[in-house]
């Protein structure tokens, strides 16, 4: 973790058991997921997670570590996958031998590449600057894509057949599970690299330049050189994603380079928490949770998205890990258990709060939309939940609903302040 | 043997405004040499020129013999000079035991390695330990940078510009804001710490400076009006017009 | 000749709705150092509620409330949102202002849906002011032109010759001295922020009608602005103003001249590619002006940024 430092007291032993654990856990939990969940929808949204923690990974050691906002990482991505995607062209059409499992290797080195020659100019500074220009080049080549019909392949984009290579072990990936299983190797290797160079001198390094340039420069270090050598590792992992994103998808067009997808990572890297190695897996996870089972209950998911995004940044910057990590000191003092009671009565008024709002908005949208004639709505697509969005009693129920979940959450708040302040507090012997 | 800092006929102009007019200095090996004068007279200025951050109007600046004028700040860091700042530069959102070990990073060969991992390189951790121990912060290594006192983080700032080994210590103010007892144990510590080494500190403390300082410099709009041992320029006439004005300032 | 003179005016029209644009933000930036990432945003919203309000009341009315209401909401979010967030960085601000784009966009598709709306030019309007060899110049377009400048005009009178205007260009540079000196600059920021989204939002309703109303507009426009205000300087009037004729010009002449770039490639005796289909450097032999349009801001906000970071007039640190 970048902020908050594991005790060194952990170790014991050879082995430190509180940085192995999680590890160890996670590859247990990938193993075992698709058993649990086997259905095909199951497995492409876990691919897609599995694609979005990389990106969002990749993402961070610019963001989180680096302290350099970029508009436009998506390029590194899409190159790499596009890269990949011409590959397997020639595998299928020359008969280059190249196996399918390590077609990412070669998104990441194209997507290198690129990040080593943009990097030349684009990191001399930090801050607004990078910003820009990180957002220009997006553009550039975003734009460049219609143009180079050759590399890019136009509006249809590129496609290929990740089947057509030299099989390994007997599997040649037409399955979707072997794919999946292909994906979380690369998932969970890529995620050690990324973690292993935060604990490497150019990883302290980077933590040090984001947070203050110029000492970083009198404890012998160019602030610019560190910078450089973040955005190409970034940009190396970004093409890793790209590549595995080819594998899954085996189409990659425009979309992958644009504005949209490069705003959706920072979105979701932003949601999970940037000050934390964690943060980034959890708000890909979440993200596409959200994205997948929200879309299906509603027709304003984007909505409500960009609504939590904007509060996350207004309210909790620290995101969703940081919200978790908040609890790490009642954990330590023992006192965890004192906080269930209050969250579980401020829940209830929350609840009535936000889905009387949600209510609102879904009728809202509905009355204001649907097609002349079609007066009966169903609330988040339940069939039990059906009623004329025209009439009157809904729109009452649900502003009924909004004041007094808000009034239940105002009354409630001191005392959950108090049982939060007390959980932190340590009993003084 | 050459001077461990040399200014020669350094000027330093913002726009119209000449900051530095023209400043000749030689400061020999393990001095301690400080440098006092009224706000606003350019010591930080001075500073900023010689540890590179300000480019020079003209004139030119030698460390250890060799020019530095013009070079980038972390070259000039690598040729062994080190600084600290006025506002306490630190790292704080990293902990104390991590700051510590940045400032030893470079000096200690690791470059731009990403290949070793920080936590298992002993040497590393055992010469941060002893850095620790010098500012007495070796029980406080995993607390957060930012949320340290600021005494605390005014040591810590000490601990990394010393880390990595500089034969020459700018220290900016090192007292700044800090109560009797706290500058007295401050002293103390920067005494420590840069035995052996070429020490220049810009302080308005003059008990520290008289306390600290082999030689004094008095630095007024830009130029040096004295420059010797700590009684000459106690005695000096000009700096008592300048700077010093009625005696009763000075404590002893 | 006649063309030119076409392109000239189509790029002036371009650039002067550019302008409007990238002043706003510009001025936000010099005065609170945050880059509004939702400045076009705003533009939307104005040609969004330009086109309510026609709806009632006429697109006249629609010119003059709209712009306000878009001023009080930028106002408000200034008060509410960004001054909360700045007290976190600025990567934080420029997050929240991300953050603020993709919400307007969504909020705009939840009340006026997902396609075009009808936002039409003023009947009053609705003629050719005069032809250059048969191609028609419509009064709108002429109607834009004038009340860009003019907007520009008052802006410039605002800064340099009124008490206001030398409040701003100090608060621009030294907030806290500004402050002591017993002005209200937090105020001073609402406003100005206030005022730089009114600007967009007039920008709005005036292209509304030429550029089409659909909640793409926002992203459509917004990184040509950013792009116009890195080269022109960030901080600077007359850069913006510079900077975005440049742009309206280059893409409009860009657009309109079905150079081929084949040309040049014959001219220096390379060759034409047997097979067309097969051939990696296809795309350049296809290459036309219009094509490489789109792209010429950026390249040239590269151009500017590798070799003159301070863009063409910048004064401030960009």
């Amino acid at each position: 973790m970048s902020t908050v430092a594991p005790s060194e007291a952990a170790r014991k032993g050879p082995v430190n058991w509180a940085l192995l654990l999680p590890w160890l856990a996670a590859i247990v939990f990938l193993a075992v997921m698709p058993l649990i969940f086997a259905s095909n929808s199951a497995l492409t949204i876990m691919n897609q997670m599995a694609i979005t923690i990389v990106f969002a990974l990749a993402y961070n050691m610019l963001l989180g570590q680096g302290g350099m906002l970029s508009f436009g990482h998506a390029v590194y991505m899409g190159l790499g996958g596009f890269f990949c995607v011409h590959l397997m062209g020639y595998v299928e059409n020359y008969e280059w031998q190249i196996p399918t499992p390590i077609l990412p290797i070669f998104g990441g080195l194209f997507g290198l590449i690129f990040a080593i020659v943009i990097g030349l100019f684009s990191t001399r500074r930090a801050g607004t600057v990078f910003a820009m220009i990180s957002l220009g080049v997006g553009e550039l080549v975003a734009a460049c894509s219609l143009i180079v019909v050759a590399f890019f392949g136009g509006e249809e984009g590129v496609s290929g057949d990740r089947t057509m290579g030299p099989t390994v072990f007997g599997f040649d990936f037409a399955q979707k599970i072997e794919v999946y299983y292909l994906t979380a190797i690369w998932l969970v290797i890529s995620a050690l690299a990324m973690f292993f160079f935060s604990r490497t001198p150019v990883g302290r390094l980077a933590n040090a330049v984001r947070d203050n340039p110029e000492r970083a420069e009198f404890v012998g270090y160019s602030a610019r050189f560190v910078r450089y050598y973040s955005f190409c590792a970034s940009g190396f992992f970004a093409g890793i994603a790209g590549g595995l994103f080819a594998i899954n998808f085996e189409i990659l067009t425009e979309e992958n380079l644009n504005l949209v997808t490069s705003g959706s990572v920072l979105l979701v890297t932003f949601l999970g928490g940037i000050g934390f190695f964690v943060g980034p897996i959890i708000g890909a996870i979440v993200f596409t949770l959200l994205q997948t089972v929200m879309s299906l209950y509603t027709d304003i998911w984007q909505l409500y998205l960009g609504g939590l995004f904007v509060l996350t940044v207004m309210f909790f910057p620290r995101g969703l890990a940081g919200l978790l990590f908040m609890h790490w000191r009642p954990h330590q003092l023992g006192k965890l258990g004192t906080l269930v009671v209050p969250y579980a009565r401020m829940f209830v008024p929350g609840a009535v709060m936000i889905l009387g709002f949600a209510g609102f908005l879904e009728t809202a949208f509905h009355a204001r939309h649907a097609a002349q004639g079609n007066e009966v709505m169903k609330l988040f697509k339940f069939e039990f939940l059906q009623y004329d969005s025209h009439s009157a009693l809904p729109w009452i129920l649900f502003v009924a609903m909004m004041v007094a979940g808000a009034y239940g959450c105002r009354r409630l708040a001191p005392g959950l302040k108090a049982a939060w302040d007390e959980a932190n507090t340590a009993r003084s012997a | 043997m050459p001077a461990a800092i040399e200014l020669k006929g350094v000027t330093k102009n913002f726009g119209m405004a000449e900051i530095i007019r023209g400043v000749d200095l030689a400061i020999p090996q393990g001095e301690r040499h400080a440098i006092i004068g009224p706000n606003g007279a350019g010591k930080s200025t001075l500073f900023n020129l010689v540890t590179g951050k300000y480019e020079l109007t003209s004139g030119e600046i030698r460390l250890n013999g060799e020019t530095i004028s013009g070079l980038q700040p972390f070259e000039i860091n690598r040729r062994g000079l080190s600084r600290s700042f006025q506002i306490t530069n630190i790292f704080h959102n990293m902990t104390v035991f991590e700051n510590v070990r940045c400032g030893l990073l470079w000096s200690m060969g690791y470059k731009y390695s990403f290949w070793t991992p920080v936590n298992t390189q002993k040497k590393l951790r055992a010469r941060a330990e002893e850095l620790l121990e010098q500012i007495n912060l070796a029980d406080r290594r995993n607390v957060v940078a930012g949320v340290l006192t600021y005494a605390e983080q005014r040591a810590l700032e000490i601990a990394i510009t010393i880390a990595g080994g500089a034969s020459v210590i700018m220290l900016d103010e090192p007292t700044a804001g800090m109560s009797r007892s706290e500058t007295s144990a401050m002293v103390d510590l920067i005494r420590t710490v840069t035995e052996g080494k070429t020490l220049v500190v810009v302080e308005h403390d003059l008990g520290v400076v008289f306390d600290l300082a082999d030689k004094i410099s008095v630095l007024v709009y830009g130029e040096i009006i004295e420059s010797g041992l700590p009684d000459a320029v106690r005695a000096s006439d000009r700096v008592q017009e300048a700077y010093l004005g009625t005696t009763h300032e000075i404590e002893h | 000749m006649s063309l030119i003179l076409v392109n000239l005016i189509d790029g002036l029209v371009t650039g002067l709705l550019l302008f409007m644009l990238s002043s706003g933000l510009t001025l936000i930036f010099s005065m609170m150092g945050v880059l509004n990432f939702a400045h076009a945003s705003f533009y939307m919203l104005g040609a969004y509620f330009g086109y309510q309000i026609s709806t009632y009341v006429g697109f006249w009315p629609g010119l003059v409330i709209g712009p306000v209401l878009v001023g009080v909401i930028g106002a408000l979010i200034e008060r509410y949102g960004l001054r909360r967030v700045h007290q976190y960085g600025h990567v934080p601000e420029l997050i929240f202002t991300f953050g603020l784009a993709l919400l307007i966009e969504e909020v705009v598709q939840f009340f006026w849906g997902k396609g075009q709306i009808a936002f039409n030019v003023p009947e009053s309007l609705k003629f050719a002011l005069f032809t250059i060899s048969g191609n028609a110049i419509p009064a709108y377009k002429v109607f834009m032109i004038f009340c860009s400048m003019g907007i520009f005009l008052v802006l410039l009178y605002i800064l340099t010759r009124t008490r206001v205007g030398m409040v701003i260009q100090a608060a621009l540079s030294y907030p806290n001295t500004v402050e002591a000196l017993g002005h209200n600059v937090p105020m001073v920021f609402m406003g100005v922020f206030g005022v730089g989204t009114a600007l967009a939002g007039i920008a709005g309703v005036i292209a509304g009608p030429t550029v089409g109303v659909f909640p793409g507009m926002a992203i459509q426009l917004g990184s040509i602005v950013f792009v116009t205000i890195v080269v022109g300087g960030l901080g600077s009037l007359w850069g913006a103003l510079v900077a975005s004729l440049l742009i309206g010009w280059i893409t409009n002449f860009a657009a309109a001249y079905s150079f081929r770039f084949s040309t040049i490639f014959e001219w220096l005796g390379l060759e034409r590619p047997a097979n067309m289909a097969e051939s990696l450097l296809r795309d350049a032999w296809t290459l036309t002006f219009p094509q490489i349009g789109p792209i010429l801001p950026y390249l040239l906000m590269i151009l500017i940024l590798v070799l003159r970071p301070y863009g063409l007039f910048g004064k401030r640190e960009v």
